[in-house]
């Protein structure tokens, strides 16, 4: 495919990755800031970003922020708090149209990173503290997003099965934390986290776009104002096997459409040798139309409009998720189970095997020709520590071979069965 | 073959329209690796009642259109993803209003999925056992969205604008509607709407234009069509008035969700002057609420409305709408507060260097469009099948001027033309 390269660099604690090319009509750049998931901090930590996103130290109040975005041509401005293994990973986007299109004064990607730079390093304070009105809106809005988690019945399942999954374990709650920590932050005490915040985070810049990175690093070094130090790392997570017995958890709410998650594990990881033929086991069980999720619980059964899987690979995980007809949970889970043994059969045509390999490379290919993309994939390999290329993992898929596939199914086990369902007649399912 | 440049935009686009009335588009995007192609016919789910040459009546039950979009994908030999996915092409459809499309995307192989494409959507192959197999198949799809509180939302503020303008109805249909599909119905339907005089073709990514037009050039010559159907659609009677001031459901939502609207009534522009409409429409709903307005910093910082809380317009033939909200913990305040900001602004017209700097955003964030090539096709069919053209936005938001913008409210805010929709808890 012949993908320029990201060239690298450090300024400061932070390490630059940079893409030049014209290909693109804008300048995409992503601050990539990870700490360790922990309990005493996730709220915290998630609440940060949509602080630091209220104003700066130029523009402290958000309307004249949000007036200087409008005038960069509309820059497009975003944060989002996630999980990667396990770190709490905050993300801040900028997208901004490139010179060449507009006439401009200032060029905007100097704008843009001097704008991002306050955001992170300078950000609007009173009395050498955050300002407490902002605090207290944005506790609001983390507390209603998380709040919201319920109102799509998809997601609230998704988080529930994850959360029976992990108990115990930070990685059970949601990369925006617990609401009832929420009371007891205030501006002074979130201050206190942003500082050691700024210390301890691994800090990974991304620009993509017309430029070098000689200009992105003079342009960093003049905007961003961090503590001095080495940049921080990532350390990958230790995956787990399925116990030898899943467990099965059945909710109820006010809902027409019963939703079926089933989480397995594997001790196959993103950098693992096999995550290859991992990613190649989840296309063909449930990541395509042609996949035996969809072909066997949707099109042969009609049970379901959706039916699928999702390989989540810095942990091991695979989530299994599907909409049905509440009567027809035994008949579903079942049609699951045999699809699951027959995938440690080696139960599959040459002919879906091939189409698997096709429909990975598409899209990895097909990554090339979105800034963001790029960056997403650069940025996962780098904290799983595998440090492939796009075309060097293609290479890696395209060798799998039906008894990789096998040797894979065999580690995935069933780890956890949920169901939720209505409210009408209480009757009890019998263990699957 | 005719090229337009648009040296502003960097790009060249290909037009041709074939002998069979098929209007083919390309698009290259010279360094990309992917071709994005989308197949599109006007026949979305409001379109259900049309007048045919020979005078008779014809109505479609609803749902149709997207239950057509699905069983296209079946073949005798198997379904249709599967030999998209032999050449590592990921292929799918969406049903609108006012058109379906079917798309792929891929890497390599691009002139053999075009050919799959134009294969697929031209032959259709039903039989009555795979029409009863899809309705399970449909339903459940019908019961994730009445689950779903955006969705909701959304169609509550339609049904209560609209008494009898098709765009009121779920674009799935019902159950019972869906039910009464029959294996004939949709054969009419296709031989009627995919007639390729109905359709666009658009390809935009890695390609050569001439050797892309020659694949479908050479394809469509092969295959034999009817005259192109002579039919009408029937326009719905739509009183001008709101059906309803109010629509409310319940669901398990944690916090209420709500919407205000307003419908647009009377002879409403089409062509370009329905683009431009559109636009300034866009521009003063930005201006009014998006994060760099007043009203919406209040609200949000009285913890009234939080960063879901969106403003839109949307337009098609005999309907244009807005649509105003999100998530609130008051629904008759975020109302009032949001027609006051409207009825205000109606009457004392936009801040100039509000509506310029607006003006500049809007610019800006179209022109991100085009590093997109799946924005793109989407965008480009979706204006092409209302007469208007993509490639012209810029200089539309630039000739657009105060005045227009400010006419656009007046005329849009109209209290007999007002409904809110909200979705509450279970509890409440």
């Amino acid at each position: 495919m012949n993908a320029e390269p990201f060239v690298r660099g450090q300024t400061g604690r932070i390490r630059l990755h940079v893409l030049p090319t014209k290909k693109f009509k804008t300048y995409a750049i992503v601050l990539y800031a990870g700490v360790p998931l922990s309990e005493a901090d996730i709220t915290r930590v998630a609440l940060l970003p949509f602080v630091l996103g209220r104003g700066t130290a130029s523009f402290p109040e958000t309307l004249a922020f949000r007036e200087k975005l409008d005038a960069m041509y509309g820059a497009h401005f975003g944060y989002d708090v996630g999980k990667r293994g396990d770190h709490q990973v905050v993300q801040f986007r900028l997208d901004v149209i490139g010179d060449r299109f507009v006439s401009s004064n200032t060029p905007l990607l100097k704008e843009a990173l001097a704008l991002l730079g306050e955001v992170l390093t300078a950000p609007a304070l009173e009395d050498g503290r955050f300002v407490g009105r902002y605090v207290e809106a944005e506790k609001k809005t983390v507390a209603q997003k998380l709040d919201a988690i319920i109102n799509d019945k998809i997601r609230y399942a998704e988080k529930r099965c994850l959360e029976e999954m992990f108990r115990g374990e930070p990685y059970r709650l949601p990369a925006l934390g617990r609401k009832e920590d929420l009371g007891g932050i205030d501006a002074v005490s979130l201050y206190e986290t942003y500082r050691k915040w700024l210390r301890e985070a691994a800090f990974d810049l991304y620009v993509v776009g017309d430029t070098s990175l000689e200009e992105v690093a003079a342009l960093v070094k003049g905007a961003f104002r961090l503590p001095d130090g080495p940049p921080g790392n990532y350390t990958p997570s230790v995956p787990r096997h399925a116990p030898a017995e899943p467990r099965t958890v059945e909710e109820r709410l006010d809902v027409t459409q019963g939703k079926l998650n089933i989480g397995l594990r594997t001790p196959v990881t993103y950098a693992g040798r096999d995550y290859p033929a991992l990613l190649v086991y989840n296309g063909l069980l449930g990541g395509y139309p042609h996949a035996k999720l969809f072909v066997n619980v949707r099109e042969k059964a009609s049970l379901a409009y959706y039916a699928s899987s999702r390989l989540e690979g810095h942990k091991g995980i695979i989530m299994i998720q599907t909409g049905i007809d509440i009567a027809n949970y035994e008949k579903a889970l079942g049609i699951i189970r045999e699809q699951l043994e027959a995938m440690r059969r080696g139960d599959f045509t040459a002919d879906d095997l091939a189409k698997t390999k096709e429909m990975l490379s598409n899209q990895l290919i097909a990554l090339q020709d979105n800034p963001f993309d790029r960056i997403w994939f650069d940025f996962n390999a780098r904290v799983a520590g595998a440090e492939h290329t796009a075309e060097e993992l293609l290479g890696k898929i395209r060798a799998v071979t039906p008894d990789d596939v096998v040797r894979v199914a065999e580690t995935v086990g069933l780890d956890t069965v949920y169901f939720l369902r209505d409210r009408k007649e209480e009757t009890v399912h019998a263990r699957a | 073959m005719p090229a337009l440049e648009y040296p502003r935009l960097e790009e060249t686009l290909h037009h041709e329209r074939l002998d069979n009335g098929l209007d083919v588009f390309v698009l290259p995007k010279p360094g990309f690796t992917k071709t994005f192609a989308v197949f599109a016919t006007r026949f979305g789910s409001a379109d259900n009642r049309f007048r045919l040459a020979d005078g008779r009546e014809f109505a479609v039950p609803d749902g149709l259109a997207h239950f057509l979009e699905h069983k296209m994908f079946e073949e005798p030999d198997g379904d249709v993803f599967a030999r998209f996915a032999a050449n590592g092409a990921s292929a799918n459809a969406y049903t609108g209003f006012d058109q379906t499309v079917y798309l792929f995307s891929a890497t390599r192989n691009v002139d053999v999925c075009l050919e799959i494409l134009l294969d697929f959507v031209q032959n259709p192959c039903f039989t009555d056992a795979s029409v009863e197999k899809e309705k399970g198949i449909i339903i459940q799809e019908i019961h994730m969205y009445r689950d779903n509180p955006d969705w909701r939302v959304y169609f509550g503020l339609l049904e209560a604008l609209y008494h009898r303008h098709p765009v009121r109805i779920d674009i799935a249909g019902t159950p019972e509607s869906v039910s009464s599909i029959t294996k004939e119905l949709l054969y009419e339907c296709h031989r009627m709407f995919y007639h390729p005089s109905n359709m666009h073709l658009f390809v935009v990514g890695g390609v050569d234009p001439e050797q892309t037009m020659e694949v479908v050039r050479a394809n469509q010559a092969r295959k034999r069509f009817d005259p192109p159907p002579g039919f009408r659609r029937v326009p719905a009677e739509e009183p001008e008035d709101a059906k309803e001031p109010m629509r409310q459901a319940a669901l398990s939502v944690a916090m209420p969700k709500c919407y205000v609207g307003f419908k647009e009534a009377g002879s409403l522009p089409a062509g370009e002057q329905a683009v431009r409409r559109d636009l300034a429409a866009r521009i003063m709903l930005d201006a009014l609420f998006s994060r760099s307005s007043p009203v919406y910093q209040e609200m949000y910082d009285e913890h009234l409305v939080f960063d879901s809380f969106g403003a839109q317009f949307t337009s098609g033939p005999g309907y244009a709408f807005s649509v105003i909200g999100g998530d609130t913990r008051d629904p008759d305040e975020m109302v009032r507060r949001v027609t006051e900001a409207m009825e205000r602004t109606a009457e004392r017209g936009l801040d100039p260097d509000v509506f310029e700097r607006i003006r500049r955003k809007k610019i800006g964030a179209h022109l991100r469009l085009w590093n997109s090539p799946e924005a793109i096709a989407g965008e480009f069919v979706r204006f092409r099948h209302r007469g208007g053209d993509l490639f012209r936005v810029v200089e539309l938001y630039e000739s657009l001027t105060l005045e227009e913008v400010n006419g656009w409210l007046r005329a849009h805010v109209h209290p007999s033309r007002r409904a809110v929709s909200v979705v509450r808890g279970d509890a409440s």
